[in-house]
């Protein structure tokens, strides 16, 4: 499968959806502490709304079982947000709704009796894309989703999402934090034209999401970017008949995705 | 050393032609790092955020491998840029080879902005659209729908054209020897102030109150005298300039339409574009959320006497040309424009140019000379050929008398 030429953009305003995972078990599993990798995303999305005021950042968190919006740099919040003391708005506001989500994403775990369910990769891509049209009609910028984890079942609903973003010109750019690489994100990322990365020291992390992922679209069509060295389209294949053993370590992956 | 020169002169423009010293100095201000990373071309902004927590020169040729061919072009661009702002400082080491650094004074700043504030979105459009916005801000001051308390004599007597309000700066400094980094650092926290407060005049420097003065005269806002102390009150224009900014999502997202009738249409809500399209065009309903009038000759020339030019009017239009039509190029239809200047050059018909008359030619002979020499050096203007007469430009006069002396 070709991936899409992508569009022609004439400016580096860029609508940014990073799409986090805050999956417990993997956050708990690894070397790499999460509220460290939160600084460095953190660090990027002030970096993107820097860029250029019409830049718009959507934070989407998906957790074991639910995903929700986490912030949105286009909501209207001028009451607190004109003089909260040094700590920028941005980074007040996406911990403490990052703190309610993981509350509540715990909450609805314990009541399905510790059952996740699948696809909250899907779903948070479909929720991205619904807010990157609903942008899109609203006005001309520039999308960009990220992805979650690797389920088995979820492959059908993930490739729907993957095919709805090529569709619609999204390139969805893959992070990928953790020690396996995820054959879902080089997927995505290769279908719609985005970037795959797996950084190989995550103490830079900034310095990948600078570089890498806060290129806006226009830039990209005259810069190197990283090539996907190979594409795992195995997993098309051995995924769609489930393989129950490995539900319990496909999340242990990060990806985000931005964007122009 | 920079190999593309960019002509156009905006405020970012000045900026950059600025003695070393000065800009260093005016980088310790957080609100104008920012404010020149948003000017920047989007290269050089990826360019600076990727060197932004690098400490270590990078070279010049380890940067060209990022490009690609076809944008080498842009890379030039925008790595002179950054060299002409000295956000990039370039080092040249003893093996001759060219690396680049940011700026430390404006790495820092910025570091530390990523890290621990935001600033206000409005200061930055307010830089953006220093000058895009007087066109605005003329508009506005014909329209009446700004506060009419700072219109002094001398403004409203002589409208202030585009040009003199765009180059305010800069003659600031070049005319008064007033500081441009005090006077940058200025504008940017009047932008921050709110409109329709007072503020005391007694925190400021005198360069300060000087430039309050003019501002005044600009409309940007409005002295008041006090028994003791005197107050100044930015005005709505000023929080336009500001404001365009902050909602310059809406106004990117234009609202007017223009038809090839010459039929207006304008999606807005808003008195001042109400306002504004009535300078130029006769409104002819006005629906809650539409405004529909028509293009005419007559509204035109009210225009023109306004001292609007058509350029003027047509900038407006394709800047806020609806997104629908804004796709299309032009997003003015080309018979509308070509009119719209037609109909003011209609209006200059007299050329003046300074010249010089000669006649009373001893012959034919010398006279047709004459008129031939006159051509050829492409002064000629006019020759009565039965009368003898010819006018030529006024430069040209030194040669043609010299011509004509050896003539006889």
């Amino acid at each position: 499968m070709a991936s899409v030429p992508s569009k022609l953009y004439t400016d580096d305003v860029s609508l940014v959806v990073v799409l986090l995972d805050t999956n417990p078990f993997f956050w708990g599993a690894t070397t790499f502490p999460f509220s460290e990798f939160l600084r460095h995303v953190l660090a990027f999305l002030n970096s993107i709304l820097l860029l250029n005021q019409l830049n718009q950042v959507v934070v989407i968190a998906t957790g074991l079982s639910s995903c929700d919006y986490v912030f949105d740099s286009s909501a209207p919040s001028k009451v607190e947000g004109l003089e909260s003391g040094r700590m920028p708005v941005l980074y007040s506001r996406v911990l403490q709704r990052l703190e309610e989500f993981v509350g509540s994403d715990e909450r609805s775990v314990r009541s399905n009796g510790g059952r996740r369910r699948g696809g909250t990769l899907a779903v948070v891509g479909v929720v991205g894309l619904l807010d990157i049209q609903r942008v899109f009609r609203s006005g001309a910028l520039h999308p960009q989703p990220r992805g979650s984890p690797d389920g088995p079942e979820q492959y059908v609903a993930v490739m729907n999402a993957i095919f709805s973003a090529q569709r619609s010109m999204v390139p969805i750019d893959s992070c990928v934090i953790g020690a396996q690489h995820s054959a879902f994100l080089q997927q995505a990322s290769y279908i719609t034209g985005g970037v795959y990365l797996k950084p190989p020291k995550l103490d830079g992390l900034f310095q990948y999401l600078s570089t890498i992922f806060a290129t806006d679209l226009h830039c990209r069509s005259f810069l190197q970017l990283p090539k996907p060295v190979g594409v795992d389209f195995r997993a098309s294949s051995v995924f769609g008949q489930a393989n129950p053993e490995t539900t319990a370590t496909t999340t242990d992956r990060k990806r985000k995705a931005l964007e122009v | 050393m920079p190999q593309v020169r960019i002509i156009a002169k905006n405020f970012m423009d000045m900026v950059a032609a600025l003695p070393a010293m000065k800009l260093d100095m005016l980088y310790d201000n957080t609100f104008i790092c920012e404010a020149v990373l948003r000017s920047l071309p989007p290269l050089a902004k990826k360019y600076v955020l990727q060197f932004l927590f690098i400490d270590d020169p990078v070279t010049a040729k380890s940067m060209e491998e990022w490009v690609l061919v076809d944008g080498f072009s842009k890379h030039r661009v925008a790595i002179d840029r950054l060299i002409q702002l000295r956000v990039f400082l370039e080092i040249t080491d003893r093996k001759k080879e060219i690396s680049y650094k940011l700026n430390p004074k404006f790495q820092g700043n910025l570091r530390k902005y990523l890290v621990h504030g935001s600033v206000l979105a409005s200061l930055a459009s307010f830089l953006h659209s220093f000058s895009c916005n007087f066109i605005c801000s003329q508009f506005a001051y014909h329209s009446g729908a700004l506060p009419r308390e700072p219109m002094p004599s001398n403004i409203t007597v002589r409208l202030p054209t585009l040009e003199e309000l765009d180059v305010y700066a800069l003659e600031q400094w070049e005319d008064r020897g007033v500081d441009p980094a005090d006077l940058i650092s200025f504008l940017l926290e009047l932008s921050f102030h709110a409109t329709g407060q007072a503020y005391n005049l007694n925190t400021l420097t005198d360069v300060q109150i000087h430039t309050l003065k003019d501002l005044a005269d600009l409309g940007l806002v409005k002295l008041q005298q006090g028994r003791k102390e005197s107050w100044f009150i930015p005005t709505k224009l000023a929080t336009n300039l500001s404001m365009s900014l902050t909602d310059s999502s809406s106004r990117k997202e234009g609202f007017v339409v223009v038809e090839t009738n010459f039929r207006l249409y304008a999606y807005s809500t808003s008195k001042l574009h109400s306002e504004i399209l009535r300078l130029f065009s006769r409104v002819e309903y006005q629906l809650p959320n539409l405004i529909v009038g028509a293009i005419t000759k007559e509204s035109l020339y009210n225009a023109f006497e306004n001292g609007i030019t058509s350029e003027q009017i047509i900038s407006f239009l394709q800047q806020n040309a609806h997104p629908r039509v804004a796709e299309r190029t032009p997003s003015v239809p080309e018979n509308v424009a070509d009119q719209i200047r037609l109909w003011e050059t209609d209006l200059n018909r007299v050329e003046i140019t300074p010249a010089h008359f000669y006649d009373e030619f001893p012959s034919k002979v010398v006279f047709e000379a004459a008129s031939d020499y006159a051509r050829e050096i492409g002064g000629f203007l006019w020759e009565d050929s039965k009368k003898m007469r010819l006018v030529v430009n006024a430069d040209v006069h030194a040669q043609m008398r010299e011509f004509i002396r050896q003539q006889k």
